[in-house]
């Protein structure tokens, strides 16, 4: 209950935050040119495109902008969409633009043009919306502290992002449940939220958050340190669980060390390393990040279990109902194999520019309201 | 082996075993020195490294208290002495903290040991350092050696432990340098050294823990040994490594036990000493020696062959002095120099030669006289038995013209017949002497000896059975492949029947006569032995003599002849006699008589 009153406020504490200092009634300006800073990086714009779960975001995310599509030479190439924007350069992994639709059925947007850097570090987009090189920056939840500090505006969005870690189908592991139980136990959930992510996240116990299930309280999230003991100690052997993280993902890589420490202290041993392609080749468990398409629980779920099927196999079962308790039945049933670990749900976090007008941080399923948005005077 | 060669060997000897013995004693001391110089160097290198580690202890302790006395540091803590502090923010401090103070190792910690933020393990925020709770005068302790856990896995420190207080709540800053190749390559090393550090973070050896200053010393199983028992007994000690079977190769090391705050062993630091320019001095050494000694030997074998040569040249002189004498040549004699030994013996010698000399000249005269007077002693006797009756027979005639007229024409024919038998017989007794003194000279030839013992044999046969006196029997040993030699047979022929009539004389009652040829060398020896009645020693030494006969009408000659006969051969001839057994006589001939020249000197 707390943890759920607690994310509530920040929520609307994070709006009030983003909506900006109280100012007099303006009207609306059009024209400008929107810079966005993004870390994802899309290489296409086909939303069928595989990718990671954040490329598939921020693909989805562009696409929900597009109305219609240019070729690269700029001829027009066709309506792609209902959104209020078309493409007019696209640069695969680095960059792409949208201009604004002035057929747009909803009205033109007040912006001329959405400009989407792609793929930048977190640190160079913190420093871009500090020296005014970027109106809207993606920033990771493990930043917004320092960025708060730092005086900038942030704009932090519910916790839809789910960090887990998965056993792979066909290692020894995989088929230990007391590995995976007592590796699960092992986690030191809060202290990775306090201290890695520096509170802006939720510890997971279930692969739903508290503000789309309203159950997720009931999932215990906190180390048990003599129960991982007591299964570390019944599992034969001294081999270590290989745990891999993305390479280029320094949180990933900060939750798996944690890890290891919390595992070697509970009596258990885990090693990490990157997985680049072939680089770790023997991972018994990895990290998965999964994103919250919708707001219902239901669809979340049934998303989860298309994408985590290989690693649930049998017990991938289909959601029976649409009650509160069938889909908290579902979602005990698939934690509870521990085939998937959850540990912590991320919030979308932006930082905005004092020049961006009523941003408001897109909710699960939403694309980026960019049409909403107009640039002011900065103060 | 001449005495020269003899004197140059042992003096070669002596000057080998000199160089030997100065050989060995210089490399023994100079190995000696080295060794001490190296076991020098090494403890100047520990005790380098305890002073390197005592300054890195201080400066250890210097910068963590720089830590705790910075402000940040202060503001820290007073911070967390707050109530419901929030300790999060400080998690990733320790980091930039530690780099900016060239730290390996720091942690923060709350007054309960928790820790808030590690530089060496970030992942570790809010585990609890038991340890650092506990009532300690930290300032006092110092720097210390204690493992630390890393996200790479434990690892050795030298660590130092500063207290910020605030209230009564107590802000530990805990940090410190690992210990590792960074460590050792900040030591100062002579030229030849080395420093290894093994870390001892696990339950056995493990070759990975055993780092130089460029990492992961190759071949650390070679060590497993000393640093097992260095982990058994943590204590000072020495060891050696021959890292091949070059003796330039070995590497000698002294090991310093690194003890952590409980006495425990946290690691060993060895100091290596390569033994290469050691082992390359004392080669250059020994070879500058070898050849030294070369020359020296070289040198000494000069010294020696001319020293030796000097020293028995004397000697050699008074070899062939007695050479020269031995070969007949009584007029021999010694150059006498100085007043040594060499010189004494050879005025000696002289003086032995030239009584010789006079010795053998009276010889000589006493047997000149001997001789004469045995040959007068002959003559009178030969001469005396004719003389007897020409005596009575002229006695006869005068007494017949005397007294018996009438019968005197008879008596004057018998008488006159008697004197002309006995004048004849003093003919033949003046020819005997005067053929001894005519003995001709060799007619050499090719001579198959065999052959001629075979005919003597054969003439004599008649002999050896004739009637009425006892039978010889002769035993012939004739080797068959017998090499002719160049003589006279006709001489030879004369004195072996000459040895064989004198055995058969020497046999009244019968008996065997033995004839043996052997060779040897191409010379061939003569053996001619009877079972006669022998002769006593005093005759064998007179048997050669002329004149000397042991028989009742001998002349004396026969055995001078063939002494003659055989010396003129070049031969020589023997005797041995046994009285009663027998006797045999031995005649030895060279394959070829010498040259003898003549008295024109032809």
């Amino acid at each position: 209950m707390f943890e759920r009153l607690a994310a509530s406020s920040l929520f609307v504490a994070v709006l009030l935050a983003a909506a900006g200092p109280a100012e007099p009634a303006r009207r609306p300006k059009y024209g400008g040119t929107l810079r966005v800073e993004i870390g994802a990086v899309v290489s296409s714009l086909d939303p069928a495109a595989v990718g990671t779960a954040e490329e598939s975001a921020a693909t989805a995310g562009i696409d929900s902008l597009l109305y219609e599509r240019r070729n690269p030479e700029g001829t027009y190439a066709g309506v792609v969409g209902s959104g209020p924007f078309r493409v007019v350069q696209f640069e695969p992994g680095r960059r792409v633009v949208v201009a604004a639709n002035d057929n747009f059925p909803g009205g033109r947007p007040y912006v001329d043009s959405v400009e989407i850097q792609m793929g930048r570090p977190p640190h160079d987009r913190l420093v871009d919306l500090e020296l005014d090189r970027a109106d809207i920056a993606e920033i990771p939840p493990e930043e917004v502290r320092r960025a708060l500090e730092r005086g900038m505006r942030v704009s932090v969005g519910l916790t839809d992002e789910l960090v887990a870690i998965v056993f792979v189908p066909g290692r020894p592991f995989a088929e230990d449940a007391r590995a995976r139980e007592a590796l699960s136990r092992s986690i030191d959930r809060p202290a990775i939220v306090n201290f890695i992510l520096q509170k802006e996240g939720e510890p997971a116990g279930g692969v739903l958050p508290q503000w789309s299930s309203g159950t997720a309280f009931l999932y215990l999230t906190a180390v048990n340190v003599a129960a991982a003991r007591r299964l570390w100690s019944e599992i034969s052997g001294s081999r270590k669980i290989v745990l891999g993280y993305d390479a280029g993902d320094s949180l990933e890589q900060s939750i798996a060390e944690r890890i290891a420490v919390d595992v070697r202290e509970a009596g258990g041993a885990v090693a990490v390393g990157a997985t680049k392609p072939g680089l770790l080749a023997n991972e018994d468990a990895r990290f998965v990040r999964l994103r919250m398409t919708s707001p219902q629980p239901r669809d979340a779920l049934e998303r989860y279990l298309r994408s985590l099927g290989p690693i649930l196999g049998a017990n991938a079962d289909p959601v029976q109902g649409a009650t509160p308790q069938q889909i908290y039945d579902t979602e005990r049933a698939i934690v509870s194999t521990y085939r998937i670990v959850p540990l912590v749900w991320l919030p979308e976090a932006y930082g905005v520019s004092m020049r961006v007008r009523d941003w408001k941080t897109p909710a699960p399923g939403q694309g980026w309201p960019f049409a909403d948005v107009w640039l002011g005077d900065a103060p | 082996m001449t005495f020269r060669t003899k004197l140059f060997v042992v003096f070669m000897l002596a000057l080998l075993l000199s160089v030997a013995i100065v050989a060995v004693g210089v490399t023994a001391v100079t190995r000696r020195a080295f060794q001490d110089s190296n076991r020098a160097h090494s403890e100047a290198l520990v005790a380098q490294f305890e002073r390197e580690f005592e300054r890195h202890k201080q400066d250890i302790v210097h910068r963590v208290q720089g830590i705790a006395d910075a402000e940040a540091t202060v503001r820290m803590a007073i911070d967390l002495s707050r109530p419901k502090a929030d300790v999060s923010v400080y998690v990733n401090d320790a980091r930039g903290v530690s780099e900016s103070h060239q730290l390996d190792f720091l942690d923060f910690a709350s007054d309960d040991g928790s820790i808030i933020s590690s530089n060496e393990s970030p992942a570790r925020f809010g585990y609890k350092i038991d340890w650092l709770a506990q009532p300690q005068d930290w300032a006092a302790l110092g720097a210390f050696l204690r493992k630390v856990d890393t996200q790479d896995g434990p690892a050795v420190g030298l660590m130092s432990v500063s207290v910020v207080r605030v209230g009564d709540k107590n802000l530990y800053v805990f940090g410190g340098e690992r210990l590792g190749k960074d460590f050792l390559a900040s030591l100062v090393l002579p030229s030849g050294m080395r420093a290894l550090l093994y870390l001892n973070l696990d339950p056995s050896f493990e070759p990975g823990n055993l780092v130089d200053e460029s990492g992961p010393v190759t071949d650390g199983e070679r060590f497993a040994t000393f640093i097992e028992q260095e982990r058994q007994h943590p204590a000072e000690q020495a060891f050696e490594i021959a890292w091949t079977s070059d003796p330039a190769n070995r590497e000698s090391f002294h090991t310093l036990p690194l003890l952590g705050r409980q006495g425990d062993l946290l690691g060993a630091l060895l100091v290596g000493s390569s033994e290469r320019e050691v082992v390359l001095l004392e080669r250059r050494i020994i070879l500058l020696a070898a050849g030294v000694a070369a020359m020296g030997l070289l040198l000494g074998l000069l010294l020696s062959w001319w020293g030796a040569a000097r020293v028995t040249r004397p000697v050699r002189k008074l070899a062939e002095g007695a050479r020269a004498v031995s070969e007949g040549n009584w007029s021999a004699r010694v150059e006498v120099r100085g007043r040594n030994e060499i010189a004494q013996l050879a005025i000696a010698f002289n003086r032995m030669t030239e009584q010789l000399s006079e010795q053998r000249e009276r010889l000589v005269q006493a047997e000149r006289v001997a001789a004469w007077r045995e040959l007068a002693r002959r003559l009178a006797h030969e001469l005396k038995n004719p003389l007897f009756p020409l005596e009575t027979t002229v006695e006869n005639l005068q007494r017949a013209k005397e007294q018996s007229p009438e019968q005197f024409e008879e008596v004057f024919r018998e008488s006159t017949g008697i004197l002309l038998s006995e004048i004849e017989n003093l003919k033949k007794i003046v020819s005997r002497f005067s053929d001894f003194a005519k003995m001709p000279q060799p007619e050499i030839g090719p001579v198959n000896l065999n052959e001629t013992v075979r005919g003597i044999v054969k003439l004599f046969e008649a002999q050896f059975g004739a009637v009425g006196r006892p039978p010889i029997t002769p035993e012939l040993h004739l080797e068959e492949d017998l090499p002719a030699i160049q003589a006279d047979e006709a001489l030879l022929r004369r004195a072996i029947e000459n040895l064989v009539l004198n055995a058969m004389d020497a046999m009244p009652a019968g008996g065997v006569l033995m004839l043996r040829t052997t060779h040897e060398n191409g010379d061939v020896d003569l053996e001619v032995s009877d079972t006669g009645t022998g002769l006593t020693p005093e005759e064998c030494d007179r048997l050669f003599t002329p004149y000397y006969t042991t028989k009742q009408h001998g002349t004396g000659l026969g055995l001078a002849i063939v002494q003659s006969v055989v010396s003129d051969h070049g031969g020589r001839i023997s005797v041995e006699s046994e009285s009663g057994v027998g006797t045999s006589f031995h005649i030895h001939l060279p394959a070829k008589p010498p040259v003898r020249s003549t008295a024109n000197g032809e």
